[in-house]
Formats: C-alpha cells, sequence, structure tokens
C-alpha cells in the first residue's frame, strides 16, 4: 500500500509536467486555431534562458523568471506570423501546415540549444532554488516542494486558463478570433492587436511554465522538449484536442499510469504500455475520450 | 506519355551525376599519389548531433597525438592528418562516407557510435580495411573481426573484478540494487556486474529498468528502495544517472559510497547535471586521471586549456592511443602507402595491431591478442566537486 | 560502382519510396507515421526469418511486404476515416511500442541488434547490383501505381477530400475506404523497404529505425512538394545529397538549416517546390514539343 501510495504521488508529479505543458498547448489551440507540436521546446528554450540569467545574475530569481517569460513571448511572436500565413482555412485547425511548421520550429529550437548552450550538455539548476525538500516523509512516501508546486499551479493554470477563454471578454475575443476572424472583425474585435496578445499570453504561460519545471526537475536537456512532446500531443488528442479540463484529468491519469507502469512492471515497457493504453482509448475514441472544444 | 518518362528519367539522371560529381570532386582531393606526402587516416565520428560532445573529445585526443608525432617527426618520416569524417549519428551518411574511405584508405578510427559501426564496419570488412572501433565493447567489436579491434576485454571478464573490489570497500552491504538502461551492451554490463556481487555472496535484487525518455525519477527510485538494498549500482544514461542519484539522496540515501556508477555514465553529462551531488559516489573506469607522467601530464594540460578546466574524460586517451598504435603498425610493418600496395598493407597493419605486445599508451602498456586487450587495468574513484578520486586499481 | 554512388542511390531510392508511403495517405490528409514502424517490423521480422530459420531473401521479402499490409489493413480499420491528429498518433504509438519490442525480444538481438546479415546474391558486387535493380524495379513500380491513381477517379476523390471532406462525402466519397485502401498500399511498401533497408546495411539496430526518419521523410515531401508524387522525386536526392556535399563548419548546423529549409517553405511556397500546376505546365510542355516532332 505504501508502495502504491507513492507511485501515484510520483505519478501526479509527472503528470502535472504534462497538464502544464497540455494547457499551454490548448490555449494557443482555443486562441489561435494552431497545433503547437514543439511548444514543450519553447519552454525548455525559456528554460535554458532562465538558466543563463541566474548564473550571470547570481541567482536572482524575479530576474530568471523575466527572462524565461520574456523569451517564451518573444518565440511565439516571432512565430506568429509564421503560422498565420500557412493556415489556409481559418475556420478549422488546418493541423496538418501548423504542425508541421512546429516541427521544423522544434528542430531549430533543439539544435540551437545543443550548439549554444552549454556546450550541448544538460544544464542544472541551483539546489538551493531546486524543490527538492521534502515537505512529508513516510517511509517511501514522499512529497517534495517542487512536486507540490508544480501539481497546484497545473491545476491552476487550468482552472485560470478556463476562466480567461469562457468568462471574460478578452477570452471571448481571442476564440472569436480563432473561430471566425472576418466575424470578429464584423463586431469591431481589432484583429491583430487581439491576435499578438493570445500569442503573448500563451508565452506568458509557457515562461512561467518553464519556472515550474526548473523547480521540479532541477535540469534540463536540448532533447528534453522532444521527449515529451509525443506525448503531450497525445494527452490533448486522448482528452480532445482543445479541451481544458479533460486535458487536466488525461495529463494526470498518464503520469500515474506511467509510474505504475515503471513501479510495477519493467522500466522499459512503461512507454509502450502508456501508449498501448492510450492507442486503444484513441482507437474506440478517434475524436477524444472527452470530446473537441474547437 | 513514354516520352515523359524518358525526360523526366534524364533529368533525375542528371541530377544524380550532379551529386556524384560532388562525391568524385571530394574522393579526388582525397586520392593517394605513389609518393605518400601525408599520411591521412580518416575518423568516422559524430562531430554533430546528440553525441557531438563526446564526439569532440574523442577527436581531440586523435589530433592531439597526431601533433605530437608530428613534431617528433611524423611517420616514417611524413607528417601525419586526422580527418574528421562526420556521420552526426547517422547510419545514412555513415554508409556514402565509409564508402569514400574504403576506396584509398590505409586504415580509419571509428566509426562512432553503435548505429553507424552496424551500418558501415561491413564495408570496411568487404574491403578488408582496419576500422580502429575503439570506443566500443567487444561484444560489437568483434563481429568486425579481424577488421576491427576491441578496447575492452570481454565483459564478463572484466568487470566482476571490478564491482567484487567495490562490494569490499563496504563489507556491510549484503544486497544491491542495479539500474539499468536498455542500450547497446549495457544489459551485459550488468550481468557481468552481479556476477562479481555473487562471488562475496552479495544478493543480486532485481534491476529496475531506466526507460531512454525518462523525465522524473521517483517511480524508478521507489521501486529500487521498496526492495530494501544496501547498495546502488547505476548503468545507464549520464544525465539519468546523475538524476538517479540526486532523487536517491532527496528520499533519503545517505552512504554515498554505495552507489556505484559505470564507465559509460563517466561523461560530462554526469557532472554538469549532478553537480555536488555526486559527491562520495564510487564510479568505475579504464584510466587513472592522477598518474604522473610528463605526456600525460602535457596532455591533461593541453586539454583543461581547450576545454576550461575540465579533466579529461575516461575515452579521450583511446582515440590518442589509436593513432600511436597506427604509427607503431606502420613503422614496424615497413608500410609504404603505396597505393598498388593498398590490399597488402592494409592487411600489415591488421596483422601488427591485432597482436601487438607492450603497446605504450598514454596512461599504461598493454598486450593485444586476436584483437582483444589484454592485462589492462582498471580503476575505482570517488567523485568529489566534479573529480574523480583513485580509490583502488584492478586488474584482471 | 564506386561505393559512395551505390550508397547514395541506394539510400535515395528508400527515401523516395518511403516518402511516397507517406505521402500517398496524406492525399487524404492522413500523416501516416505508422510507416516507420511498419519499416522496423518487417525489416527485424526478415532479419530474423533469413537468419534465425534460414529463410532466403526472397522469400523473406514478399513476407515483409505482406506483414506490413497486413499490419496496415488492421489498424486502418480503425483509422481509416479519423481525423489526422488521430493518425498521427497512432503512428508515433507504434512507432514507441515497436521498440519497446525490439530491445526486449532476444531473438532479434534485443539492444545489440542483428549483425552479420547474409548477402542476397553470390558476390558483393552482384549484391549491390541487386539491391538496386530491385530498389529501382520498386521506384518505377509504386511511382507508376501512384501515377496510375493519381490520374484515376480514385485520386481525384482522394483530392476532394483532402480539400473538404463534407464536400466529398456528398459527392458519394467512401472516405473509410480511400484512407484504408491508401494507408495500407502505404504500410505495404513501407513493410518492403524495411527489409532492404536491413541487407542494405546487412544489420539491423533499433537506432536506423527513430523519429529523426519521421521528421526525414516529413521534410522531403513538404519541401519537395505535397500535391504531386514528382516532388519527392526531386526533393529526395537533393536534401539526402546537400547532408553529404556540407563543408564541416555548415553541417554542424545541419538540423537547423533543414528545420528552416521546411519552415520557410510552407510559408513561402506551401505546397512545396514542384506544385501541381509547375507538373501541369511540364506535361503541357512536353506534350506539345512531342506533337512538335510528330
Amino acid at each position: 500500500m505504501e508502495v502504491l501510495v507513492a507511485q501515484v504521488i510520483n505519478g501526479l508529479s509527472l503528470g502535472s509536467i504534462y497538464v502544464l505543458l497540455v494547457t499551454g498547448f490548448n490555449l494557443l489551440l482555443l486562441a489561435a486555431m494552431i497545433i503547437h507540436f514543439a511548444y514543450p521546446q519553447v519552454v525548455v528554450f525559456s528554460m535554458y534562458i532562465a538558466w543563463v540569467v541566474l548564473r550571470y545574475t547570481g541567482n536572482s530569481v524575479p530576474l530568471a523568471v523575466l527572462a524565461a517569460v520574456g523569451a517564451s513571448v518573444a518565440i511565439n511572436l516571432a512565430s506568429a506570423p509564421l503560422f498565420q500565413k500557412i493556415m489556409k482555412n481559418r475556420e478549422e485547425v488546418d493541423i496538418n501546415s501548423t504542425m508541421v511548421v512546429s516541427m521544423g520550429i522544434g528542430m531549430i529550437i533543439t539544435d540551437v540549444l545543443s550548439h549554444g548552450f552549454n556546450k550541448g550538455l544538460p544544464i542544472s539548476f541551483p539546489r538551493q532554488l531546486v524543490g527538492d525538500v521534502a515537505l512529508f516523509r513516510f517511509g517511501l512516501i514522499s512529497l517534495l516542494s517542487g512536486q507540490a508546486a508544480s501539481l497546484a499551479v497545473g491545476v491552476l493554470a487550468v482552472s485560470g486558463v478556463f476562466l480567461l477563454l469562457y468568462k471574460t471578454r478578452p477570452g471571448r475575443a481571442f476564440r472569436a478570433i480563432a473561430e471566425d476572424p472576418n466575424g470578429a472583425r464584423l463586431v469591431g474585435i481589432p484583429l491583430l492587436s487581439t491576435g499578438l496578445q493570445s500569442y503573448a499570453l500563451s508565452g506568458i504561460l509557457g515562461g512561467l511554465i518553464a519556472v515550474l519545471l526548473a523547480l521540479m526537475l532541477g535540469y534540463a536537456s536540448p532533447g528534453l522538449g522532444e521527449q515529451v512532446a509525443h506525448k503531450v500531443l497525445a494527452v490533448s488528442i486522448i482528452a480532445g484536442l482543445g479541451n481544458l479540463p479533460g486535458g487536466l484529468v488525461v495529463g494526470l491519469a498518464l503520469g500515474i499510469l506511467e509510474a505504475l507502469a515503471q513501479g510495477y512492471l519493467p522500466g522499459s515497457w512503461s512507454n509502450a504500455i502508456a501508449f498501448i493504453v492510450l492507442l486503444g482509448v484513441i482507437l474506440v475514441k478517434p475524436r477524444g475520450l472527452f470530446g473537441l472544444k474547437l | 506519355m513514354r516520352k515523359n518518362w524518358f525526360v523526366l528519367l534524364a533529368v533525375l539522371l542528371v541530377l544524380v551525376a550532379f551529386v556524384f560529381t560532388g562525391c568524385q570532386r571530394q574522393g579526388a582531393a582525397k586520392k593517394v599519389k605513389v609518393k605518400v606526402q601525408q599520411w591521412e587516416i580518416p575518423f568516422l565520428n559524430s562531430l554533430t548531433g546528440p553525441i557531438a560532445s563526446i564526439g569532440e573529445f574523442l577527436h581531440w585526443g586523435a589530433e592531439r597525438a597526431a601533433k605530437e608525432i608530428n613534431e617528433a617527426g611524423g611517420i616514417s618520416g611524413k607528417p601525419v592528418k586526422v580527418i574528421g569524417v562526420d556521420t552526426a549519428l547517422d547510419p545514412q551518411k555513415g554508409v556514402v562516407e565509409m564508402g569514400k574511405i574504403v576506396q584509398t584508405a590505409l586504415v580509419a578510427l571509428g566509426p562512432v557510435p553503435e548505429p553507424v559501426i552496424m551500418a558501415a564496419m561491413p564495408i570496411a570488412v568487404e574491403n578488408e580495411m582496419m576500422s580502429f572501433t575503439a570506443t566500443t565493447s567487444l561484444e560489437y567489436a568483434e563481429k568486425f573481426f579481424p577488421w576491427s579491434i576491441s578496447w575492452f576485454p570481454k565483459t564478463e571478464d572484466r568487470l566482476p573484478p571490478l564491482v567484487t573490489a567495490w562490494a569490499e570497500l563496504n563489507p556491510e552491504m549484503k544486497s544491491v540494487v542495479q539500474f539499468v538502461g536498455n542500450y547497446g551492451p549495457w544489459p551485459g554490463m550488468v550481468a557481468a556486474h552481479k556476477v562479481g556481487l555473487e562471488k562475496l555472496s552479495l544478493k543480486a535484487l532485481n534491476n529496475v529498468e531506466v526507460p531512454a525518455d525518462a523525465v522524473t525519477f521517483g517511480p524508478l527510485v521507489v521501486k529500487a528502495l521498496e526492495q530494501k538494498p544496501d547498495g546502488i549500482i547505476i548503468a545507464c544514461w549520464p544525465e539519468k544517472a546523475a538524476k538517479l542519484v540526486q532523487e536517491l539522496k532527496s528520499r533519503g540515501w545517505k552512504n554515498m559510497g554505495r552507489i556505484l556508477l559505470f564507465s559509460s555514465a563517466d561523461d560530462a553529462s554526469l557532472y554538469s547535471t549532478g553537480g555536488a551531488s555526486l559527491n562520495g559516489a564510487i564510479i568505475y573506469n579504464y584510466i587513472n586521471v592522477d598518474v604522473d607522467t610528463p605526456r600525460w601530464n602535457a596532455f591533461k594540460e593541453a586539454y583543461a586549456a581547450d576545454h576550461n578546466g575540465m579533466q579529461p574524460p575516461s575515452l579521450s586517451t583511446n582515440y590518442y592511443d589509436a593513432v600511436y598504435m597506427i604509427k607503431e603498425a606502420m613503422e614496424k610493418t615497413g608500410v609504404t602507402g603505396d597505393p598498388k600496395k593498398l590490399k597488402e598493407e592494409r592487411k600489415k597493419i591488421a596483422a601488427y595491431v591485432a597482436d601487438v605486445k607492450n603497446f605504450q599508451g598514454l596512461l599504461f602498456n598493454w598486450d593485444m591478442a586476436g584483437g582483444v586487450p589484454t592485462n589492462k587495468p582498471t580503476y575505482l574513484f570517488e567523485i568529489q566537486d566534479g573529480m574523480k578520486k583513485l580509490v583502488k586499481e584492478i586488474r584482471e | 560502382m564506386p561505393l559512395p554512388l551505390y550508397y547514395f542511390l541506394a539510400i535515395t531510392a528508400i527515401n523516395i519510396l518511403m516518402s511516397w508511403a507517406l505521402y500517398l495517405p496524406y492525399r487524404v490528409a492522413h500523416l501516416h507515421f505508422l510507416t516507420v514502424a511498419n519499416m522496423a517490423i518487417s525489416g527485424y521480422l526478415s532479419g530474423w526469418l533469413v537468419q534465425g530459420l534460414g529463410v532466403s531473401f526472397w522469400a523473406a521479402l514478399p513476407l515483409g511486404f505482406a506483414a506490413g499490409g497486413l499490419i496496415g489493413w488492421v489498424i486502418s480499420l480503425f483509422i481509416g476515416e479519423a481525423p489526422t491528429f488521430t493518425v498521427v498518433i497512432v503512428g508515433f504509438t507504434f512507432i514507441y511500442i515497436t521498440r519497446t519490442v525490439i530491445e526486449n525480444t532476444k531473438a532479434v538481438g534485443a539492444t545489440m541488434g542483428m549483425f552479420g546479415l547474409p548477402l542476397v546474391a553470390g558476390s558483393p558486387a552482384l549484391h549491390r547490383w541487386t539491391i538496386l535493380a530491385l530498389l529501382y524495379s520498386l521506384v518505377l513500380v509504386v511511382g507508376f501505381l501512384i501515377h496510375r491513381f493519381e490520374h484515376s477517379r480514385l485520386g481525384r476523390a482522394a483530392s476532394a477530400v483532402f480539400v473538404d471532406k463534407d464536400l466529398a462525402t456528398s459527392f458519394g466519397v467512401d472516405i473509410a475506404k480511400l484512407g484504408r485502401l491508401l494507408q495500407v498500399f502505404s504500410s505495404t511498401v513501407a513493410g518492403g523497404c524495411g527489409v532492404i533497408y536491413g541487407f542494405l546495411y546487412r544489420s539491423f539496430h533499433l537506432d536506423f529505425f527513430t523519429f529523426h526518419l519521421v521528421g526525414l521523410f516529413m521534410t522531403i515531401i513538404f519541401v519537395g512538394g505535397y500535391a504531386t508524387m514528382w516532388g519527392v522525386v526531386v526533393a529526395a536526392p537533393a536534401l539526402y545529397g546537400l547532408t553529404l556535399l556540407f563543408p564541416p563548419e555548415v553541417a554542424s548546423w545541419r538540423i537547423v538549416i533543414y528545420g528552416a529549409i521546411l519552415v520557410a517553405v510552407l510559408v513561402l511556397k506551401p505546397e512545396g517546390f514542384v506544385t501541381r500546376r509547375l507538373v501541369l505546365n511540364l506535361e503541357r510542355l512536353l506534350s506539345s514539343q512531342r506533337k512538335k516532332i510528330q
């Protein structure tokens, strides 16, 4: 029982990473109608920027947070015109084009990180800033500060984004532009500035996620984004593209599933098992467990 | 309709000829003249891509050797040049590059790493050209004998004494759990570790497999600690090894001397990820950086100067030694570099190195028997602040 | 024949065939990444048959095709008319599962790989000519079939599905059947390619079949042109040849260059370099030249 509880906590921690990334991913999807496959790579890039700032400012956390957010916003805004240009049909997600463009962007980011930072070696964040202090420990069961923070923020992020998009005027404006730009223009929504705001907002969320991941994982490597990108896409699709609460449930469920698979079965099978379950779900429900929310 | 096909085929052929001309142009630049003005040793390496940082120091070691040899008069009076040939860990590139190399080269270094070895070494074998696969295990290298050479003895001979020696440092240990990454020869190494444990009647608990894309390590560490081990052996990717150590510590693991890291984890990624968390852990490897000889000291200083003060990683000496071994083979067998004698001289080099005796490596001397090294030492080190302090030397 | 030329031609043929295998389902907007898993499965299967059971290469090859086709057919029953992103995730999932199964199966060499596959003909030179002849025969056959498909009712139906699924359905196009057909064909071709790929290298290693291949084939299709089969024929040798001709200083930024080319082409020439219009104009030109000669 002790082991089971410990693994479930580990799973929730892992799942919270997926939830955070899927939330940012879904925000871009709902607000800008793009499938940003390389969103995890953008977040990892922001982690690297935060690391550089920490190194050169004597571990100034506020500056690192600002830098991470700034980097993520900058990349999002820089890539916004690319996505908007290639989308043929703004009434529907043009997954093929946006996904392929984002894959190209992901390739560039990963390789730039391999060349330009720390000679391509992984980076580690200062131990005093990493959340590996045990808030609670009982035998094998422990809850680290980083785990608790990422889980809490993950839930808050989903709630916050949901409220923003569905309960506020700016959120409605974002969705209106995404779904029908001509209609949005007709009712007086300024397309350019509102569109840019949606990209910037996703960037802000990305920067915050980067800081949280740095706190929780304590390290990053050039390939980290690629490692999780497939799962982030899978979670989003299984939950139903654009489905925020669904992303929360499926993200946490995948984390728990992986942790239990690693805990009770040979580790090399954990990925395969997780994907087999995802495959089963998607073959039975191709449009996602909780339905599309586009 | 048929004409359209012909025209399109012609266009395709023109494209191919264009690229082939490029290949030939490159090949023409490397043609060996009857009188060798310079020995050229191609080094099929991963200079870009996921393991570029490893490829860099391997190449550095080979170039260092070439530099020293040239300063001392070259090979048979002619200078030697190591030519880095990048495969970027891509087998598709590796085979084309090896295909170019076997046309004219006497001998080659590499390939690095295993996927490129698998794809490209059959070409070297078919063309009876020795290629020094100096960073892979015997289990890979021996598949291509006699046209490759192993830098490492049999895993099941080398590793058990190492692990036994480590266990002897911690006599109170009764059971050990191993973390293993499912890659290449690592499962075989873990099996050899187990033999070493069993020699002292230690219980080898169930292995914990580390997935290649593991991002968090809590589940794996819980699985290991659930078995209540007294000791831990970690045999997986360096970055993940460091994270496992940190996770173990965060879950209360105190006795760092009872953590043993295997040789393939001894990489810059381990130290850049793990930092001070690794202090006190034991690691085994094949070179002792504290050896005090002028040659090694010069190597260390030069490495530190070019790499921000870092210690040379253990594999950095492999291709350094390989270039010197090639020099010795060429000089001792009277290789001329005459293209007409290419086949014959390739065989001479291969035959010599397979059974070289008392080869004077950078750090120690060793013999080869049938392409397999004998009497090479291994070492246990304690990690302190990113440096390795010698704990024990073990010889077979 | 010089060895570099042999490998260049052989690998180019493989890349053309695999890119066509990806191109064909994309005619109905399916990014069918299952093909890479098909390559690995059929390849390792053939290796085991030849090395383990002493079956001849010429018997193993059709079995490799059949295995690919069978797997493609079974999966297509579920995803024949699924949304694009579902097909993408199924492909990724299969790649993970396949790799995990192979790395845990001792009979196919597990993590070490398979060594020393035999020659397919009596001598190394004959082996090379045989592999080349086989590959380019396949290129001609598959190219012919795709060409016929594109100029048939089915091809026009596929174009309609790509542009507007609902409209295509209203015209009586059976999307599920069409999707299944293309996926099965694609998987069959991929299976055969996997067999030949291994015998080209005379070994198998898991790292021959990675997500890198997905990126490569996708780049070939989108840079060459996704609307016509000729884009692949142009892009495959060009992109492969580029990597061989880069000087070392540039080669280290190879991935960034590929990513940038991919993004630039998608933004500036969304249909790729070889567009349908270009092919039509070329065909008209050739036709008028032929009439002049006659």
